[in-house]
């Protein structure tokens, strides 16, 4: 069902801690107050990412929230220029004009974090629609929250996608908190998936904390989408073990809940499977981990090395060319 | 007056195999209908209380909203986690409290999670989904009054419950799991989604049960004409140079599936799973990591869970007279 080569998995293992490693080193610089801004870390949703982008093909297409600077990692992108665009660096993907929030790149066919939450699927529709008439089999992927399927464009997108039969995969991250709102108490059905239904199209609930289950669920979702046979609806479920931003004080959550939510960690669970398949020793993860801590070295030296985008970048690389005279 | 059990289980439905299966989705508000049906059947026989096992959906709290029914409806007292053991928790629980019978809404794999800790006590398990050998896809209005008849009723147990068969697996003779329908071997891979759809992937089938007409891996046993028996389970081997079967593994799913060798398995006998390393399907559902060495076997237990045969039970009731009202005439 799933025969991966070792490397892809060693892989996949060294993203997932290089993921982790970057979130906490943003949160670090939060509280040094090196970081200005507000920055929702995906701590806790790295099987999510990881699994999400090792199923999808390099020519897909993937647009994410706020919380998906992971998602752009494992989509193969520069750890380096990635903290460059988070701390504003000129040598950022977007040349620091982006930021946490509105990071893209589109050399790794990601159209980006996305602030807005909600309309990112619309969006992803109108990929979809150019995937669609292309005709490569490719497909446009979106990655968005609980709370974002609560939004009326989350039920305009889906309808959409299915009338028109595009190419587009729905990808709800379930984990539990919209902001500081519990999921429990605010939705009227236990899963997201369940709407599919309504739009006549296949929904699935899949662990978003076990990464080959990501990676199988959207492997197979994909393949259906690729045959031409329209769009899905996959919810993955896990948690995020960090507060919607960073500062959060978290008062709608408890201690306990989140030692629960810890213990589900995607990384140890992740490295398990690998020890107990034989697929990796203890010495092979740890240098793994020892490689993405180096990585991240240098990106924090690249990024504090590298400068700020100067006054005459204010007006450049817009869509709206005429501003440039203002 | 015994309580009746409901384990209810809100995660059942919805896996992978509504996209590679076409299995059917199972909503929980559908289940909170299905178990408002079977809460109405129970107290239409008389049937004074129920024990729900607590779930994160509230299937038992939101089914008794506003439902007018006489009898008493308690939740157990327990942790909940929302993992497969709450079942098993839940059935140890119901077991210990004397319930006459547990009904169950979920798949093979909750029914599994139950015959690990109910012991005696009776069984009647509703399909809350198309891909279940174990229970059946009955409606649970009949389901209440089958499972209440039993409760009011207790001699209907001599003759409307029976002994299903189960596979144990032991792994160097301790038993550290078990199977109600069939367990399915294949090369070492990950648990991930946990259904099993590919043939091709598998390398040996044990069944407790063989019967055709069910769907699942059994009818891989069931399509080849055996005579199904109730004292001997069956193992397939399977691999080229042999027969060739035309079986429904999954729903929507019909596959021919190459049968190198076949023969029964009798009670007790402890047949390895090798090679190892693998994995290990149980019900349908990949489960346990086979590691290079070990021990692992799969033998026939004569002595599973106790189930409910409805038909029987309203029939035998309806035959006695049950469900009529002595004519009075003034």
């Amino acid at each position: 069902m799933m025969d991966l080569p070792k490397e892809k998995l060693l892989s996949m293992y060294k993203t997932m801690v290089a993921i982790r490693g970057f979130e906490e080193s943003l949160a670090e610089a939060v509280t040094a107050g090196t970081l200005p801004g507000f920055v929702h870390l995906g701590v806790g949703q790295e099987a999510v990412h990881v699994g999400v982008c090792s199923a999808l093909r390099p020519t897909d297409w993937m647009s994410s929230t706020h919380r998906d600077h992971g998602m752009i990692l494992a989509r193969g992108a520069d750890i380096k220029r990635m903290r460059a665009e988070i701390f504003g660096k000129a040598t950022g993907y977007c040349k620091g004009k982006g930021g946490s929030m509105h990071l893209a790149v589109y050399d790794k066919r990601a159209t980006g974090c996305n602030g807005i939450l909600g309309p990112s699927q619309t969006i992803n529709n109108g990929v979809a629609l150019a995937l669609k008439r292309e005709g490569q089999g490719n497909i446009a992927a979106v990655v968005f929250g609980d709370g974002a399927a609560h939004r009326g464009e989350f039920h305009e997108a889906l309808n959409f996608a299915a009338c028109w039969k595009l190419p587009a995969l729905a990808i709800c991250v379930n984990n539990h908190y919209a902001i500081s709102v519990c999921f429990d108490d605010a939705c009227s059905v236990d899963d997201i998936a369940a709407r599919a239904a309504g739009y006549g199209i296949p929904g699935l609930v899949a662990d978003g904390n076990d990464v080959m289950a990501v990676y199988e669920a959207v492997s197979q979702t994909a393949k259906i989408i690729r045959e031409g046979k329209g769009p899905a609806l996959l919810e993955l479920k896990t948690s995020r073990w960090r507060g919607h931003f960073e500062g959060d004080p978290q008062p709608y959550r408890t201690p306990e809940q989140l030692a629960t939510d810890k213990k589900k960690d995607p990384i140890a669970r992740f490295a398990k499977q690998l020890l107990e398949q034989g697929l990796a020793t203890d010495a092979e993860l740890q240098a793994l981990k020892v490689q993405a801590d180096q990585e991240l070295q240098e990106a924090i030296e690249f990024t504090d090395k590298s400068d700020y985008p100067g006054p005459e970048e204010l007006f450049t690389d817009l869509f709206y060319t005429e501003r440039r005279a203002v | 007056m015994q309580p009746i059990g409901i384990i209810a289980n809100p995660a059942s439905g919805k896996d992978i195999r509504r996209l590679v299966a076409y299995g059917s989705v199972f909503d929980n508000n559908e289940k909170v209908n299905i178990v408002r049906r079977l809460l109405l059947g129970l107290d239409a026989v008389g049937v004074r209380e129920v024990l729900f096992m607590p779930d994160y959906f509230g299937i038992g709290v939101r089914a008794l909203e506003n439902l007018e029914v006489g009898l008493k409806a308690g939740f157990l007292d327990m942790a909940m986690e929302g993992i497969q053991d709450d079942s098993t928790l839940a059935a140890a629980k119901l077991n210990e409290l004397g319930a006459a019978c547990i009904i169950t809404l979920g798949g093979d794999g909750t029914n599994r999670a139950v015959a690990k800790a109910c012991g005696d006590t009776p069984v009647l398990p509703i399909s809350t989904g198309t891909n279940n050998v174990f229970p059946a896809m009955i409606e649970s209005t009949l389901a209440g009054i089958a499972a209440g008849l039993l409760c009011t009723h207790p001699s209907f147990r001599e003759t409307c419950v029976r002994r299903m068969p189960r596979l144990d697996i032991h792994n160097n003779a301790k038993l550290v799991d078990l199977a109600l329908v069939d367990v399915v071997t294949s090369p070492p891979g990950f648990i991930a989604s946990r259904a099993l759809w590919d043939v091709s992937s598998i390398r040996d089938i044990f069944l407790a049960r063989f019967e055709a007409g069910h769907i699942g891996f059994s009818s891989v046993g069931g399509h080849l004409g055996l005579a199904p028996r109730s004292d001997q389970g069956l193992h397939l081997v399977i691999g080229d140079n042999g027969r060739e079967v035309l079986a429904p593994i999954a729903p929507g799913l019909i596959r021919w599936v190459k049968i190198q060798s076949c023969r029964p398995i009798d009670p007790g006998e402890a047949i390895p799973i090798l090679p190892t390393p693998g994995l290990a399907a149980l019900d349908g559902e990949r489960e346990l990591v086979v590691k290079a060495g070990d021990q692992l076997t799969v033998s026939l237990n004569l002595d599973g869970p106790q189930v409910v045969d409805t038909s029987e039970t309203i029939r035998q009731a309806a035959s006695e007279g049950f469900f009529i009202k002595p004519i009075v005439r003034s």
